[in-house]
């Protein structure tokens, strides 16, 4: 494959997108995120990724894998047998793996060769948590092991994860991976509760802290991502899009996330184009699940007020049958 | 409240409608609350839960947890009605009173046949620690609740310390409250206790039950004096003499045993001339002395 196909098919919107980073650059985003900025988001410019197709392997996953593949312990051998059904997850002796995600593999490139507007190109997709706005995965666990921070990151403390794998049930990309065999379900009753320890990307959430920059972005080689405020990088995804007349996912799906992918094929193209499946997550549309559930959910937090005001109108009901003599309550 | 003997038929009313709706819709809604909560943990699947017929939701986190939150409404609704509707009402029989841990010591000593029961009012010394414990369970569940809710549909990004807090205070007080549950239910099928339990469906007890084991509370419904008044009724009633200087008749309905009499009596003659008004307006009205207790 020719590491300029994309360019080369797309040379009009490529120029364009070069003046949308050029403006980007401009904002200053790229590359310093000050320590404590609240509400980063990440953009994804597919004009930009070539799949490093001069690279053994995309610098993003080299990248992340340095950082993180040591982050996983060892598992136990053998196992704990889970009853009733024995479904462990082991990708301890596949953690060469990098055409999916995995417990060991954070980040990977997926493949798109795609015919639109009668140009044959292929588009490169680096795939990893896209860090949602109001993520289920993390408001959802059951041992709040999970979190969106302040600044962003969705991150999963491996500490306390029990790998249940609630989280990437309820993930409309079913991003987490389980690691069976490691983490505190080892020492409580591992046969009956828990399952190991979920893993996924987590914005390199100690470097955003020392206000450094993801390792994924700062190793890329063609500055097809960047990170930076919220809002800002929002704007810069709006203006890039449309100076490619072009794309963007992430910014509506699962209502909102904090990962806009720019690109200059629509994704419905580049969804029927990829390999989907578990550990390589689709680019269909999604809705928030929970969305369907923000009536009931404001109804718990008023239910006090309700209960309140029926309490106080029944008991001046019956305090007003006193005084008329009639103590019926 | 509705407390009532109707002879005619032998029983004592014990739970008017309020408090009968109160009970089943928290006994209810608490159920579910607790079966969909545990559900929130990946269990129906890896225990077959979902393979059982008619129970595939389980399976489903969105449709537990829509379950879990329209249970939460009914019972959070329900407990502030409880406190804020009784509260106004001065409904205080369920609360502790002192000497009621001493007593319930005493009382499930005579469970395993040690010694004899104490007379009880309408509910036994145990009955109001665990209203007390129970309640203490619940209005942490629903606070922890209403914080986790409330970050869902607000504030994903609420401090971690918050959402932890209270996650672990949710997670840890729903297992106190299913062993409240658990206590509950079997607290009632105790042999002594089994009575009570039609009062909890028809809102009545048999009457020789509470006269035998409820004297208290059947001597208090009948109008009787009260042997044992609250304790801090004499202290109330000090201060009042104090004030309006105006003894005997208020001493009397406090009933026997009370020191208070005796000094004030001889305190009166100093006081006279007693102004007839202010004498009459220190007895107690007669509802209040109905009411006492309630």
């Amino acid at each position: 494959m020719n590491s300029h196909t994309t360019g080369a098919v797309t040379r009009r919107s490529f120029m364009k997108a070069s003046a949308g980073a050029a403006m980007v650059t401009g904002l200053g985003i790229p590359r310093t995120v000050n320590a404590g900025v609240t509400g980063l988001a990440t953009m994804i410019d597919l004009s930009r990724c070539d799949g490093c197709v001069d690279f053994d392997q995309p610098r993003c996953i080299t990248a992340c894998r340095e950082r993180n593949l040591s982050v996983v312990p060892e598992p136990v051998d053998p196992m704990p047998t889970l009853y009733p059904r024995g479904m462990t997850e082991d990708w301890s002796k596949k953690k060469d793996v990098t055409s999916r995600l995995t417990p060991y593999n954070f980040i990977y490139v997926q493949e798109a060769d795609v015919e639109y507007q009668g140009e044959q190109q292929r588009v490169f997709i680096p795939r990893r948590c896209m860090h949602c706005d109001n993520p289920a995965c993390a408001t959802i666990c059951p041992f709040a092991a999970n979190h969106k921070y302040d600044n962003g990151a969705v991150v999963i403390d491996y500490d306390l994860c029990f790998g249940g794998a609630k989280c990437r049930t309820v993930c409309p990309w079913l991003i987490p991976q389980r690691q069976s065999g490691v983490g505190v379900y080892l020492k409580i009753i591992p046969e009956l509760a828990g399952n190991g320890v979920m893993y996924k990307c987590d914005l390199c959430n100690d470097l955003l802290k020392e206000g450094k920059t993801p390792v994924c972005i700062e190793a890329c080689p063609r500055d097809a991502m960047s990170i930076g405020p919220y809002d800002a990088i929002k704007r810069a995804a709006k203006e890039r899009a449309a100076a490619m007349e072009g794309f963007i996912y992430g910014m509506q799906e699962n209502g909102g996330t904090g990962t806009f992918y720019v690109s200059p094929v629509p994704f419905d193209v580049l969804n029927g184009a990829i390999e989907t499946g578990p550990g390589k997550p689709h680019l269909g549309p999604v809705k928030r699940a929970m969305e369907a559930m923000t009536t009931l959910e404001k109804s718990v937090v008023f239910a006090p007020v309700l209960g309140i005001a029926a309490g106080i109108a029944g008991a001046l009901k019956v305090l007003a049958g006193r005084k008329g003599g009639n103590d019926n309550d | 409240m509705t407390d009532r003997i109707i002879e005619a038929k032998g029983v004592v009313v014990r739970h008017g409608i309020v408090e009968l709706l109160e009970h089943w819709l928290l006994g209810l809604s608490g159920i579910v609350l607790i079966v969909s909560g545990l559900f929130q943990m990946p269990m129906p699947r890896r225990y077959y839960i979902i393979d059982i017929p008619g129970m595939a939701w389980s399976g489903d986190f969105m449709v537990t947890l829509q379950i879990h939150y329209i249970a939460a409404v009914v019972f959070i609704a329900v407990c502030l009605f409880h406190v804020v509707y009784h509260g106004m009402l001065g409904h205080t029989t369920m609360l502790p009173k002192r000497g009621d841990v001493k007593e319930s010591i005493d009382v499930i000593k005579t469970f395993f046949g040690k010694g004899e029961e104490p007379p009880f009012h309408k509910f036994l010394p145990e009955q109001r620690i665990a209203y007390l414990g129970m309640a203490v369970i619940i209005a942490v569940l629903i606070l922890s609740g209403i914080v986790k809710t409330y970050k869902n549909v607000f504030d994903p990004q609420m401090s971690f310390l918050w959402v932890s807090w209270a996650t672990w205070l949710h997670n840890i007080f729903t297992a106190l409250f299913i062993l409240a549950f658990i206590a509950h239910i079997a607290a009632i099928l105790l042999k002594p206790n089994l009575p009570m339990l039609r009062g909890i469906f028809y809102g009545s007890v048999r009457l020789d039950y509470a006269e035998r084991r409820h004297p208290l509370w059947i001597a208090e419904i009948r109008g009787a004096k009260q042997p044992e008044p609250a304790p801090e009724e004499p202290l109330e009633e000090a201060e009042v003499t104090e004030a309006a200087g105006d003894v005997p008749e208020k001493a009397a309905p406090a009933g026997e045993g009370d020191t208070e009499p005796a000094e004030s009596a001889v305190d009166l003659p100093e006081e006279t001339p007693v102004d007839e008004g202010k004498r009459d307006a220190t007895v107690p009205p007669p509802e209040e002395t109905e009411n006492k207790g309630k």
